[in-house]
């Protein structure tokens, strides 16, 4: 209780308050552009957190990410293209309401069932990160190893694409990790001589590069998107109630579909609503509807892709180990700001966490006026030509990547991490496996030479430990899971629709 | 640039290999079984069976179509280059001409690219950098270079 108030107080300060209210803006106005993703919003927000208090940083990434994952649902509604990957799942769905006529409801789901899903997915957060932590509390390098290797390759679960070429791409990233002498060695490793490699690649610059440089090379190549036809909208929130009542069971189901998903070490928003969508089309009394503008798909996914967001920081306050790349951004600042991610983060520091749980529910709150007043402007945003919004966020992730070192090597990564990306996207290379890989890169190695050391090169303490054996187990099924519905696949090709099996 | 699997995958193989032989050539600590060297060995060979496994097109069955609609020739796609070449002439220019002209430079760049008129590409070139010059140059102490313009604050 001691606690919660002295994390009440950090966040009633000024410049946390209008770090919040800031970045809520920001976060809304990102993720309702078309192809500038959650992601993006958060990376570009890095060098400003560098300039804030421990807790202003920390509710900055927090409201922007948020608000960011909510917005991407408002272009997905009216002009079918979806701001963020987490809303792609359910774009379609929400664009046949509006031709409907439903604009509205379509975009009130969004926003209501968003907020309680951040809420539960708080909540979870609340409950579940300080018992695993005294759990945590007992791990060694052998349980860090395994950790880190599950969240890689629950990275390469991404929906909608070969499982193959997102290992590819994660190997890529632990390559790029190698670089540097930031090995347990202290051996400089493909440098090629260059002063600039020997310190390794950091994540922004990679990040920035591929989810920022990456699109606005994309969208040199595709026409402007269509203006969408000014409209007046009704009422935002009327009727939401009366679906929370009808749907209950899809909203619970999405929400524990969030907070499962979001835990894993590795997968994030977009996993999950992918997966509660195809869940809600399952498991619906009226599964003919969806796709022709049925609200309960949205309502699961809605919640589910926020929920998600909340409960991804579960494994990276505990361990350090992102659910996702948006906190993979947020693992970066908590190590910047001394809250060092790890299970003694829940006793040292308390009312720090208390102010982050608290930051989650004021964001979830501020989302629904805010919200409201985003999508009534969201038809003057949207109309924003491309020729002025791209060219502004080039120069930011220009200025961007300079400020976070004052060294300009780091621009020239972002415009090779530009390629990178680009290339990888338009031949089906999943990048946010490329990013993890990158991030995690130095964990996994650090833990398995460590491991190895310890065991004297054998491998056998990697499975003997009760956890580490049930870690190992969970690793293996992840990487077998594509093979399983392959082989399932070809035993019924004809009952399993190629979307269906994705998961 | 779409490309086909088989060169992506053949390009794999290659950068697994070269990692692997690059792996196995770091010296190895006196005493000790496993080195600098096992990390990228392991991730080498990795990459080697992922390109292998992509050349033959196994998994490929798992990948949706995205129907993006790009028109025009290869000469079109050359346009995606733009923004990397931008960053670059950015980090050799910035030094000497500043902050304040380079940024207005790309910026009216990328503006007539996504084909900007210029009642909006001019007018965006001289606010775009004097906003963000305010922010990270006085809010947020980024020491900017001034070169042969310097911002009036």
């Amino acid at each position: 209780m001691e606690g919660l108030i002295e994390g009440a107080a950090l966040i009633a300060a000024p410049d946390v308050v209008a770090a919040i209210l800031a970045s809520a803006v920001y976060g809304l106005v990102i993720g309702a552009l078309p192809g500038l993703t959650a992601t993006m919003a958060t990376a570009l927000l890095v060098p400003v957190t560098f300039y804030l208090s421990p807790i202003a940083a920390v509710a900055t990434i927090i409201t922007a990410s948020a608000m960011a994952i909510f917005s991407g649902d408002i272009p997905g509604c009216l002009l079918r293209i979806p701001g963020t990957p987490a809303s792609a799942a359910y774009t379609d769905e929400s664009y046949a309401m509006t031709r409907k006529g439903q604009a509205e409801m379509a975009l009130g789901i969004g926003l209501w069932f968003s907020a309680i899903g951040g809420i539960v997915g708080t909540l979870a957060l609340m409950v579940l990160a300080p018992s695993l932590a005294e759990i945590a509390l007992s791990f060694s390098t052998f349980e860090y190893f395994w950790l880190a290797l599950l969240g890689l390759m629950c990275a390469t679960l991404v929906a909608r694409s070969s499982p193959v070429k997102a290992i590819a791409a994660m190997l890529m990233g632990l390559l790029v990790s190698c670089i540097g002498v930031e090995n347990p060695a202290g051996t400089p490793r493909f440098t090629f001589g260059v002063t600039d490699l020997l310190g390794g690649i950091e994540p922004i610059p990679a990040l920035v590069g591929v989810f920022a440089v990456a699109q606005v090379m994309r969208a040199l190549l595709m026409p402007e998107p269509p203006p969408i036809p000014r409209r007046r909208f009704g009422s935002i929130l009327a009727g939401q109630w009366a679906l929370t009542k009808r749907y209950p069971k899809p909203l619970v189901r999405g929400n524990i579909i969030g907070v499962i998903v979001g835990i894993l070490p590795g997968a994030g928003a977009d996993m999950a609503a992918w997966i509660s969508y195809a869940a809600a089309k399952k498991f619906s009394r009226e599964r003919e509807k969806f796709g022709t503008g049925h609200p309960e798909g949205l309502v699961e996914a809605g919640a589910a892709n926020n929920s998600a967001l909340a409960s991804s920081w579960v494994p990276a306050l505990l361990f350090g180990i992102p659910g996702d790349t948006i906190t993979a951004i947020a693992i970066g600042v908590l190590y910047m700001k001394g809250l060092n991610p790890g299970p003694t983060l829940f006793t040292e520091n308390a009312s720090s966490m208390y102010a982050l749980y608290l930051i989650f529910i004021l964001a979830n709150i501020v989302m629904l006026p805010l919200g409201i007043a985003m999508i009534r402007t969201s038809t003057l945003v949207l109309r924003a030509p491309r020729a002025a919004v791209m060219p502004v966020i080039l120069l930011l992730c220009a200025v961007g990547a300079y400020a976070i070192g004052n060294n300009l090597f780091a621009v020239v990564l972002v415009a090779a991490f530009g390629c990178l990306g680009f290339l990888m996207e338009r031949n089906g290379y999943p990048v946010a496996a490329l990013v993890l890989g990158i991030v995690m890169g130095r964990m996994v190695e650090q833990n398995f030479i460590t491991s190895l050391i310890k065991s004297d090169g054998s491998l056998a303490p990697f499975v003997e430990r009760p956890i580490s054996g049930v870690l190992a187990a969970l690793t293996f099924t992840a990487v077998l899971w594509p093979v399983v519905i392959w082989v399932v696949r070809r035993l019924r090709p004809a009952r399993l629709r190629p979307t269906e099996a994705a998961e | 640039m779409q490309l086909s699997d088989r060169v992506t995958g053949t390009v794999l193989v290659a950068l697994g290999g070269l990692a692997a032989w690059g792996g196995s050539r770091l010296p190895a600590v006196p005493g000790q079984d496993v080195g600098p060297a096992a990390f990228p060995m392991l991730i080498g060979f990795g990459l080697v069976g992922c390109g292998l496994m992509i050349a033959l097109g196994i998994g490929h069955s798992f990948e949706v179509e995205e129907d993006e609609s790009t028109s025009g020739t290869w000469l079109y796609g050359l346009r995606a280059l733009l923004p990397p070449t931008l960053l670059l002439a950015y980090v050799l220019v910035v030094e000497s001409l500043g902050f304040l002209l380079t940024a207005a430079g790309l910026v009216l760049t990328v503006a007539f690219a996504f084909g900007a008129r210029p009642r909006l590409a001019i007018p965006l070139a001289v606010l775009a950098p004097l906003g963000i010059h305010l922010v990270f140059y006085k809010l947020l102490r980024v020491p900017l270079p001034d070169g042969l313009l310097a911002a009036p604050w």
